[in-house]
């Protein structure tokens, strides 16, 4: 039986579902050491934007690093992405289990702080096969060259077989929907209080990625950034709009990329 | 009416029934006729009064069925003295002519005589000595004509020899009847078997036999049911695929002898065997059709065999096997996928697609409110190199009938102005492309599509527009049909492909559609709880020149990435290139050539034929429409093919075959100096078969050309009678004869019985 909790609507999926979500949130529960809210509000939607439950060091208000600026930037970015493009997306954030069969219905994933990511084997196992299956990995928010080895470690347990290598602006990813001419490198929330646009040592900004053999971009890795900030507090009147824009832009480039490619 | 009933009726009647047909009944009394009514009364009138008056134990009905009885027979006496006669015109001797038409075809070759070949049976008959020449002779001056594909005077039986690679009835009866037209002709003789392989018809030839007062006297020859025989009776192939493509053959087979045995079919390329099926065999008489699938590896024009190996006992092994031309493309067919919003399908199906050197897919994706994305992997200079869609989805006819094959995702139908739903529809029934309509929330009904252009050409039948949720847990199979269709084969035989798709995961987004037009297939189905009926999830219909699928699920995706699909199957990538690649197989371009026959026989006359359209695709009548043949040999002729007034944009031409091998014609169409497009063909010169297939004795198609003509139809059995009914024949020069008919048996043994009757019931009431 496939499990389909979080886009069910059908009566046998819906039927499934209760069981089905205790056992997630237990999972859930022994990961992060508290039960995760569900959403009972998703449908059947084209595009779920949705968020990587992973095992790492980290802790965001007593969660794992996974879940920093869980749900509100999750749920602001969806209605800035249904607002300026005609994708069919889920309102609710989606947050799964690397674990969880259910990723393969959500060919785009999105994780972050994977400075502080330590995967189990089964971890990834499963990132792995959601990547080589036709996955797509949206990475953001870490920063400078310590967290750069962490997630280096961690990705090069999942494809070890790939490199990783620049983007170019000239990469279709910087044009599918808006042309991006330039990288900028997007603060936390701290720049509202007069902090600088980097942390730690991640002075410059980069987007990288990983390609498969037929030349499938898997994975692209947005370092010395934090595009999460910038749609969470994009209705902060301090935070610069300037940057809530481009991360907008790079996020909704990167979907179309996905879907199309 | 059977022989025996006729022969009966000859006893009776004097003559056959033929002549009573022929003629008309007359009276001619040599007495007046005031004389025979008095004789009559005076016969009459005596009887009757006797009868009258008798008494004994006679009842008054008695004597009333005694008084009838006597007046029977006194009116059968004055019938005759009345001189019943029939009055036909006979051939007048030596005055008139015969032609007999003489089958020199192949198919005399079998021997279904009781081990005799038909042949043998037509020097019986037909040799020097023969009684029936003799008895023609008689009567007639003969002209003998052989006949088969064509048809020649010949001065006797002896110059057959039974060669010819084809029979054509019409040609053999326009050719005598031309032939004979400047000498009084009482008939024609036409001795067959009557399996007539030509492509034209019979109908006008007969019409002019009856017009012009010729009857025919078709004499049968050979069995009309071989006692045993397998017979590979047609193919149905796609005349051109694209490289890599899974083909599906539909094979008709036919037997006699044979019931309930299964036997095995084979696809042969160059003897090499592509694939093997095994058929179990109808009932006797009976067709059946036999679906094969094989994978066109490589590229050119592939002379297949269809064959079934030969059974013991099979009174014809030649028609055990078939040949298909089938023109393998090497040439990459471009199909425009419009999808109106971003969807996953897009790019699962580009990856499906991405190793296919065949398939150029052009996409264009609504990303936003008047807002494009083209996805365009191989610019060409012809779709406009890297602005192929740079204008959003094509305007014009011209740039839409440039591509194969159409996608359409899901995209609300008030996207399209009414000239570009329109545009599709044209798409499909004049340009001959194929269109492909996909689930979503805005496809169907749910798109709005009911009561537009586009929905007549979709192969199923839209629900009311509020239709019923998109979303639901769908189980998919192919159905009966669907089972040994090539699109939707996902393994190497028949029962692997059914059980990969029995363990294919579930989809979860479906157009629910339950009907499908008359006239379309649908391939696979799909159940769901939460759906009463079947669903439609893949159905198919032909609509003008092209062809129309629907796929009324959105996510085929989740068969590439669900977690329980392994990471090195193909199923997804399979099943997408076969879709695409069936969907543009047979899509033609603006010059479609044609041969007549795709095999011919050295030195036969071969038709070439052309249509040619402008870009977008209204037929062209002034083209300079060239075909330059190539023969086995290497060596080119050019031939320039003519206008056929009769039909807009074709051009018709001949050429007949040099050399045994392949000839290929290469046809170019221009206009005012500008290329209109071209196509190139292969026909083959070889030894043909087509004579053993249908071979049995056809007589119904034998009686038809007599009936009509006002002949008959002999066999071996009645064939005696020939000389004797061909004297009756309203052809020719004629006299006209009074046949007497009172002296008929039947008159006779009426009188007999009449009196007979009246003497058993007089003697029975003790009257006499």
């Amino acid at each position: 039986m496939l499990l389909v909790s979080a886009a069910g609507a059908s009566s046998s999926v819906s039927a499934q579902r209760p069981s089905q979500s205790r056992q997630l949130d237990e999972m859930r529960a022994a990961l992060d050491g508290r039960s995760m809210p569900r959403s009972s509000s998703l449908g059947p939607h084209e595009f779920y934007f949705t968020r990587a439950v992973y095992g790492g060091r980290g802790r965001s208000w007593g969660r794992g690093s996974w879940a920093v600026d869980f749900p509100k930037a999750d749920r602001q970015f969806v209605f800035g992405l249904r607002r300026l493009t005609g994708i069919d997306a889920s309102e609710s954030e989606n947050p799964v289990l690397l674990t969880d069969p259910e990723l393969f219905r959500f060919p785009f994933l999105y994780a972050l702080e994977v400075g502080y990511m330590s995967m189990s084997e089964e971890e990834v196992a499963a990132l792995k096969r959601y990547l080589l299956a036709g996955g797509f990995l949206f990475i953001d928010d870490f920063w400078g060259t310590w967290e750069w080895r962490n997630f280096e470690y961690e990705i090069s347990r999942v494809l070890p077989d790939y490199r990783i290598v620049d983007l170019p602006l000239e990469h279709p990813v910087f044009h599918t929907f808006y042309d991006i001419d330039q990288i900028l490198q997007v603060p936390s929330v701290g720049i509202v209080r007069g902090g600088p646009t980097w942390e730690q040592d991640g002075y410059v900004p980069y987007v990288r990625g990983i390609f498969d053999d037929a030349g499938r971009l898997l994975v692209i890795i947005n370092w010395n950034t934090d595009l999460g900030d910038a749609w969470e507090w994009v209705d902060n009147p301090y935070y610069p709009i300037k940057f809530s824009n481009f991360a907008y832009q790079m996020a909704v480039n990167t979907i179309l990329y996905a879907m199309s490619h | 009416m059977s022989p025996a009933v006729e022969s009966l009726f000859s006893l009776l009647f004097k003559y056959k029934p033929f002549v009573f047909e022929k003629g008309r009944l007359l009276l001619s009394p040599s007495w007046p006729a005031v004389l025979v009514a008095v004789v009559l009364i005076v016969a009459a009138v005596p009887a009757i009064r006797r009868y009258a008056d008798v008494g004994g134990k006679a009842s008054s009905r008695d004597r009333k069925l005694l008084a009838a009885l006597r007046v029977a027979v006194v009116g059968l006496a004055v019938l005759c003295l009345l001189r019943p006669s029939l009055v036909v015109a006979t051939a007048v001797p030596q005055q008139n002519f015969i032609g007999v038409l003489i089958d020199d075809s192949r198919s005399m070759r079998i021997a279904d005589l009781e081990g005799r070949s038909r042949s043998a049976q037509l020097d019986e008959w037909l040799n020097d000595e023969s009684p029936l020449l003799a008895a023609l002779r008689e009567r007639f001056k003969l002209r003998l004509f052989s006949f088969a594909a064509g048809s020649a005077r010949v001065k006797g039986f002896g110059e057959l020899s039974f060669s010819g690679h084809r029979t054509n009835l019409a040609r053999a009866l326009d050719r005598a009847r031309q032939e004979l037209s400047s000498v009084p002709l009482s008939g024609l003789v036409l001795i067959t078997d009557g399996a007539d392989n030509a492509e034209t018809g019979l109908s006008e030839a007969i019409n002019a036999l009856r017009d012009a007062t010729i009857p025919v006297f078709a004499v049968g020859v050979g069995s009309e049911e071989f006692s045993r025989d397998i017979e590979v009776v047609r193919v149905e192939t796609p005349r051109e695929v694209l490289r890599g493509s899974s083909v599906g053959a539909d094979v008709v087979i036919r037997q006699r002898g044979f019931d309930g045995e299964t036997v095995q079919l084979f696809v042969e390329d160059d003897g090499r065997i592509l694939s093997t099926i095994d058929v179990g065999l109808p009932r006797a008489g009976e067709s059946t059709v036999v679906r094969t699938r094989f994978l066109a590896e490589e590229a050119g024009p592939r002379l297949l065999t269809f064959r079934i190996p030969a059974a013991e006992g099979e009174m014809v092994q030649r028609n055990n096997e078939l040949q298909a031309l089938v023109t393998v493309s090497d040439e990459q067919a471009r199909i425009l996928y419009f999808e109106g919003e971003p969807r996953h399908e897009v790019a699962f199906i580009r990856r499906a697609l991405h190793k296919d050197q065949n398939i150029a897919l052009a996409v264009l994706v609504r990303s936003a409110e008047n807002k494009f994305q083209s996805l365009i992997v191989d610019p060409d200079e012809r779709f406009g190199g890297e602005q192929e869609l740079f204008g959003g989805f094509p305007r014009t006819r011209e740039q839409l009938y440039r591509y194969s094959g159409i996608i359409l995702g899901s995209v609300e139908a008030e996207f399209f102005t009414a000239d570009q739903l329109r545009m599709l529809s044209d798409f499909v029934s004049q340009r001959g492309g194929g269109l492909l309509t996909l689930g979503g929330r805005y496809s169907f009904a749910r798109g709005g599509y009911a009561g537009t252009p586009v929905a007549d050409v979709l192969p199923v039948v839209l629900p009311a527009a509020s239709d019923p949720a998109q979303f639901a847990e769908v189980s998919i199979t192919p159905t009966l049909f669907g089972r040994s269709h090539p699109a939707v084969q996902l393994a190497d035989t028949l029962e692997e492909s059914q059980q990969r798709w029995e363990t294919l995961p579930p989809l979860l987004t479906l157009n629910p559609i339950s009907r499908t037009k008359p006239g379309a297939a649908t391939l696979l189905e799909g159940r769901s709880e939460s759906l009463s009926d079947p669903q439609v999830v893949l159905a198919y219909q032909r609509y003008g020149a092209g062809k129309s699928i629907a796929l009324t699920v959105a996510d085929t995706w989740q068969w590439q990435m669900h977690y329980e699909i392994p990471l090195e199957d193909q199923t997804h990538e399979m099943l997408w290139q076969q879709l695409l690649r069936w969907l543009v197989s047979d899509v033609p371009g603006q010059v479609r050539a044609h041969l007549g026959l795709d095999r011919f026989a050295v030195g036969e006359t071969v038709q070439l034929s052309a249509e040619v359209f402008d870009d977008t695709y209204l037929a062209v009548n002034n083209a300079r429409v060239v075909a330059t043949i190539t023969d086995p040999t290497g060596a080119v002729r050019q031939l320039a093919l003519q206008w056929d007034v009769e039909v807009d944009g074709r051009y018709r031409g001949t050429f007949a075959a040099t050399n045994e091998g392949y000839h290929r014609v290469d046809v170019e169409a221009l206009r005012n100096g500008e290329l209109l497009g071209q196509d190139s063909i292969i026909g083959e010169a070889a030894e043909l078969t087509r004579e053993f297939f249908g071979a049995e004795m056809n007589r119904p198609l034998l009686e038809r050309v007599a009936d009509e003509t006002g002949g008959r139809f002999y066999t071996a059995a009645t064939i005696d009678e020939l000389p004797g009914d061909v004297a009756f024949a309203d052809g020719g020069t004629t006299i006209t004869e009074v046949l007497d008919l009172w002296d008929m048996p039947i008159i006779f043994l009426a009188f007999i019985a009449l009196i007979g009757t009246e003497w058993s019931l007089r003697k029975l009431r003790r009257l006499a």
